[in-house]
């Protein structure tokens, strides 16, 4: 018995990177937004990070044990999807929301389909959506989190919505001038007007939001060290930023078409952290090139249709999470023929 | 054949919403609250009750050609009395319930208790049966809308039970609430089923 | 095809019974769903109109639609308390519905709402009573303020809207003023 030979079906050449090694490093690339986020919200930020990240695991220890399968919470995949989360949530939550909602993204997200590599979604994005719908008030309200040397929307009259809050509410004026004054008309112009002028403070993340989506410039270092080595490809999140912009130019604008400002959407909301983080999970987006870059499309349209005309002022995580759904759809559809296969008659 | 075991079978062994998986919709719709769900859950077992006996005592007349419209309209009859009636006497009720109440017509327990059950047996068991199956489904509603209102809303019965420090996990009584449960509440019994196999 | 007259035949003969049987059943019930229909409006008209008495308050009709209801202190239409309307708005996931009383001034005496079918938890919470409250504590911030120039804080005005349920409350207010505004054009018509 000295040596073995394998006979093993494709795939048949492998990488040297393992599941570990790829999430730790995922984790590692979002340290500079965590420390972000820290500098600009306080140190509460931390201890919110910390309670998702230990719930999350200590929830997916628990319910490998019960299934009675091996406990793999080394793997960094229950640590990932715990700091996803509370990069998620309004940095004033109360401390016991992002335990709930990791442990909801972990066992229904995640172990109630069969564990890392089965769900169809991304778990943190469900652990969020969860918390949406629960707790609207404590997700939706920013107004405890005045980051350092800014404030919550970029302006200084307006201290307790978010700048697509902001933005919404606006817009909403506009649309409708029958029902407001011409006083609030004008406030609202000159609102977009100033939103459209804080554009260093959306890329620094000097504004209010969810814990880890606020600032663009740390959230791309990481993102472009992943691209570097190969962990997320490119043609998701181009896609997908390139569709918002595009979309937000042709229709976001108040007076008319192409009067939009593509800039301030691509920088504001969970975008830059959703498209380049959550969009980008190698379990639930398409494997195959065209369904990748239909995927971002898709999430493109989806987030600009609820920004824009939607009820919510931000949609990333619902148009990823829908997208997750069409995924083996999206492979299916976009599967490469065989080589030497028949062409299809 | 008993008449206990016939009897028992609708509460557990053939409950119609655990086991059958039938009437979902009205099982994930007005769960939400326990009231509601007794409400429906007597609305269901009366209307199965008559329509059971009605179509027992009718099978033999009943030309196979044309038992599924002369069933619908047994049961149509039953549902628009339990509908008119209800708003006349609960009208806080019929309003909670809403388009619930007429859409009875279309819970596939009790057309499934008719074609299956009521069109074969006589009239003692069919009534039997359908106060089994009518239970279990009242019973099921039960369970969910417990679970659901208790979760959602802290209370039960709409009296507060958690305190005013609580709040509650408010996409329980939403409708991805609904979905949530059930699926845990059947995963349940899987597994209790699987456990008791081995 | 020989047997389609006996299958008909039969179709008929149970639909006739079915019919019949809910003929009856609607006879018993017709009366019994009225009386619950008044007594729903008289419960909301004395809400609107506190000061009242049920049978002071008489409906102003236009072709059978009641345009709003006049309420005075004496059956005998001797001073006049106020008007009472209905008004609808859309909200969030439903029509909302409300009672809403008011003096000749147009300031709000009561109002109630109808009907909603609100987001469970967040719009409902437009006609919700806290616990040891006796009154619902949305609705109760409209008292005495100018039914025309009703604003929820949120666009300036001073009814606090429910927290995560800001259309459900607009809709509410701007419903209350449209309604209003309609009242208004209907006495000077009525006049």
């Amino acid at each position: 018995m000295d040596k073995k030979y394998f006979v093993s079906s494709s795939p048949h050449i492998y990488t040297q990177d393992s599941i570990p090694k790829i999430m730790y490093t995922v984790i590692l690339t979002l340290v500079p937004a965590g420390i972000g986020s820290v500098y600009f919200f306080g140190l509460r930020t931390l201890w919110i990070m910390a309670i998702a990240i230990v719930s999350a695991v200590a929830a997916e220890a628990i319910v490998q044990r019960m299934m009675k399968r091996p406990v793999t919470v080394y793997d960094g995949s229950a640590i990932l999807t715990g700091l996803l989360l509370a990069y998620n949530v309004a940095p004033s939550v109360p401390l016991w929301l992002p335990a709930v909602g990791s442990v909801f993204a972990i066992a229904v997200g995640k172990m109630v389909f069969g564990g890392l590599g089965y769900n169809p979604m991304n778990p943190a994005l469900l652990g969020r959506a969860f918390l949406l719908a629960s707790w609207p008030a404590h997700m939706t309200i920013f107004s405890g989190a005045v980051p350092r040397g800014g404030t919550v929307s970029g302006i200084d009259a307006i201290t307790n919505a978010t700048p697509l809050n902001v933005l919404k509410a606006a817009q909403d004026v506009l649309q409708h001038p029958q029902d407001f004054s011409p006083a609030q008309k004008m406030e609202a112009s000159e609102a977009i007007g100033q939103l459209y002028d804080s554009i260093e403070d959306l890329f620094l993340g000097r504004i209010g939001g969810c814990i880890g989506e606020t600032s663009v410039v740390l959230l791309l270092i990481g993102a472009a060290f992943l691209m570097y080595r190969r962990y997320i490809g490119w043609k998701v999140p181009f896609t997908y930023v390139g569709t918002v912009a595009l979309l937000t130019w042709i229709f976001g604008g108040a007076d008319g078409l192409f009067t939009g400002n593509p800039i301030f959407h691509v920088l504001s909301g969970g975008l830059i952290l959703g498209a380049f983080y959550m969009a980008t999970d190698m379990v639930t987006s398409p494997v195959t090139v065209g369904g990748r870059i239909y995927f971002g499309i898709g999430c493109g349209v989806i987030t600009v249709v609820i920004r824009l005309y939607g009820g919510y002022p931000e949609g990333v995580s619902y148009s990823i999470l829908l997208m997750n759904l069409l995924t083996p759809l999206l492979d299916r559809w976009t599967r490469p023929k065989v080589f030497g296969g028949k062409k299809k008659a | 054949m008993s008449v206990t075991s016939e009897f028992t079978k609708g509460l557990y062994k053939q409950n119609p919403v655990f086991k059958q998986a039938l009437g979902l919709c009205p099982t994930l719709a007005v769960s939400n609250s326990v009231e509601s769900a007794l409400g429906m859950g007597v609305a269901v077992t009366f209307v199965l009750l008559c329509s059971n006996s009605i179509i027992s005592l009718i099978r033999k007349i009943v030309p196979a050609k044309i038992r599924i419209p002369i069933y619908i309209v047994v049961i149509a009859t039953f549902v628009t009395i339990v509908d008119l009636s209800m708003a006349g006497f609960l009208p806080a009720l019929h309003k909670t319930l809403g388009i619930f109440v007429p859409l009875i017509v279309v819970n596939c327990i009790i057309l499934g208790r008719a074609e299956a059950y009521a069109g074969k047996n006589n009239i003692g068991l069919s009534i039997i049966d359908g106060l089994g199956m009518g239970i279990g489904f009242t019973m099921a509603l039960l369970l969910l809308g417990t679970i659901r209102e208790f979760m959602g809303n802290g209370s039960f019965m709409g009296i507060p039970v958690m305190g005013p420090a609580f709040e509650p996990v408010l996409i329980m009584i939403l409708p991805p609430g609904a979905f949530l449960t059930i699926g845990f509440v059947l995963g349940f019994f899987n597994w209790l089923e699987n456990k008791r196999a081995k | 095809m020989r047997d389609i007259g006996k299958l008909g035949g039969l179709l008929l003969l149970i639909t006739t019974i079915a019919a019949t049987a809910l003929a009856g059943i609607y006879n018993v019930t017709k009366p019994r769903i009225e009386a619950q229909k008044a007594l729903e409006l008289d419960r909301a008209l004395t809400i609107a109109l506190p000061a009242a008495p049920r049978e002071a308050i008489f409906p102003v009709q236009a072709n059978d639609d009641i345009l709003y209801y006049v309420g005075y202190k004496t059956p005998e239409k001797k001073e006049l308390i106020g008007y009472a309307f209905v008004s609808h708005g859309p909200g969030y996931s439903s029509l909302i519905e409300t009672m809403v009383g008011v003096d000749s001034l147009g300031a709000i005496l009561g109002m109630k709402v109808l009907n909603q079918v609100e987001t469970p938890g967040l719009g409902t919470k437009v006609e919700e009573t806290r616990h040891g409250e006796g009154e619902p504590w949305f609705t109760q911030q409209f008292l005495r303020k100018p039914a025309g120039q009703l604003a929820v804080d949120k666009d300036g005005g001073d009814i606090q809207s429910i927290t995560g349920a800001t259309i459900s409350s607009r809709a509410v207010v701007k419903s209350v003023v449209a309604a209003y505004e309609k009242l208004l054009a209907d006495r000077v018509k009525q006049d």
